[in-house]
C-alpha cells in the first residue's frame, strides 16, 4: 500500500495544518501576552511587558509552525 | 388576514428561537430535541440493520446504499487518513458521521427545520468523545509520558525554548481540537438555522409593511430562503465529514511515529 499520499489525504493534512498553524499564532499571542500582562499588574510597567510577550509569542508561534508544518 | 400574519411573526430572530416548547417527563427531560435526535439515531439503527438482514452478492438498492455510506466512512476517512490501522476505527468514525449528518439534517426538514446540534451540548459530548478518543489511543500506543512527549515536544528544538514552547503545544494539541470541533459543529448549524430564519420571517415583515413595493419583495426573500435550504443541505452533510475527518486526522497524529 502505497497510498499514503492520496490527494484526499493530502487536503485533509492541508485543512489540518491551516488550523494547527491558526492555533499556534494565537495560543501564542494569548499565552504569553497574558503572562506579560501579569507581569505588568505585577511591575506596573504601564503594558511594555504584555506588548513584550504578544511579540514573543507571535515569535515562538512561528517557529511551532515551521518546526511542526515545515518541509 | 396576511397582515394579521404578520404583525405575528416574532422579529427580529432571537436566541428564544431556538427553544422549543418542551413535550413530557419530570422537569420536562423530553424535549422536541429529545424525540429529534430519538428518531435520527432509529432511523439510522433500523435502515441498516434492514439494509443488511438479507445481504446479497449483487447488492439490493437498501443495501448499496448502506454499503456505500460505510464505505465513504471506511475508505475514504478511515483508510485514507490513518492508514491500514484507521479500519478499525471505522465502526465509530462511521457511526460518528452518520449520527451528525442525520441530526444536521433536522436542520432543512420542513416542519422541523431546526437541529440539535444548534445546541452547543451535542457537539460539544460528540467533541469529548473524540478528545478522549483521540488521547486513549495515543497513551495505548506509546504509554502515557511517551506520548505526552510525541505531543508536547518538538523534534529538534533547543532545550532552552523547551518552556517557552511546551505551554503553546499544549494549548493547541489538548484545548483548541476539541474547542473548535465542537464550536464549528455549533456554529454552522446555528448560524444556518438564523439564516433561515431571517429569510423566512422577512418575507412575512416585507408581506405586512404598508409599502406595495416592499410587499412585492417578500417573494424574493422567500426564494432565498428555498435556495438557502439547498444550501444548509450541503453544509449538514459538509459538517458532518468536516468532523469525522478532523478526528481521524487526530487520531492519527496521536499514533504517529514521527511528527
Amino acid at each position: 500500500m502505497t497510498d499514503d499520499q492520496s490527494p484526499r489525504r493530502d487536503s485533509a493534512r492541508g485543512a489540518d495544518q491551516a488550523y494547527t498553524a491558526l492555533g499556534y499564532l494565537i495560543s501564542g499571542m494569548l499565552i504569553w501576552g497574558f503572562v506579560g500582562w501579569l507581569v505588568d499588574r505585577w511591575l506596573d510597567l504601564g503594558g511594555i511587558a504584555t506588548a513584550i510577550g504578544v511579540v514573543m509569542g507571535v515569535a515562538l508561534g512561528v517557529y511551532l509552525v515551521v518546526k511542526r508544518l515545515g518541509a | 388576514m396576511v397582515r394579521g400574519l404578520a404583525a405575528e411573526v416574532p422579529w427580529p430572530p432571537s436566541v428564544d428561537d431556538f427553544f422549543l416548547p418542551p413535550i413530557a417527563g419530570p422537569d420536562n427531560w423530553f424535549t422536541k430535541f429529545t424525540l429529534f435526535v430519538w428518531v435520527a439515531v432509529a432511523i439510522t439503527i433500523i435502515f441498516f440493520l434492514v439494509a443488511y438482514r438479507n445481504p446479497k452478492l449483487v447488492p439490493t438498492k437498501s443495501q448499496w446504499i448502506a454499503e456505500s455510506a460505510y464505505g465513504f466512512v471506511r475508505d475514504g476517512i478511515a483508510k485514507d487518513i490513518i492508514g491500514a490501522e484507521g479500519i478499525k476505527f471505522a465502526p465509530y468514525l462511521a457511526s460518528l458521521f452518520l449520527f451528525i449528518a442525520f441530526n444536521n439534517l433536522w436542520g432543512i426538514i420542513p416542519g422541523v427545520q431546526l437541529s440539535p446540534n444548534t445546541h452547543i451540548a451535542f457537539p460539544a459530548f460528540l467533541a469529548i468523545i473524540s478528545y478522549v478518543l483521540f488521547i486513549w489511543v495515543g497513551v495505548k500506543r506509546f504509554g502515557f509520558a511517551k506520548y505526552i512527549k510525541n505531543q508536547l515536544i518538538p523534534p529538534g528544538a533547543p532545550a532552552w525554548l523547551l518552556p517557552l514552547v511546551i505551554p503553546l503545544e499544549f494549548a493547541s494539541t489538548f484545548l483548541f481540537r476539541p474547542l473548535t470541533l465542537a464550536l464549528r459543529l455549533f456554529a454552522n448549524m446555528f448560524a444556518g438555522h438564523v439564516i433561515l430564519l431571517v429569510f423566512t420571517l422577512g418575507g412575512f415583515v416585507l408581506l405586512g409593511s404598508d409599502n406595495f413595493a416592499l410587499a412585492g419583495i417578500s417573494i424574493v426573500s422567500w426564494a432565498i430562503a428555498i435556495v438557502m435550504t439547498i444550501f444548509e443541505l450541503l453544509v449538514a452533510l459538509l459538517q458532518a465529514y468536516v468532523f469525522v475527518l478532523l478526528t481521524s486526522v487526530y487520531v492519527q497524529t496521536s499514533i504517529a511515529e514521527e511528527h
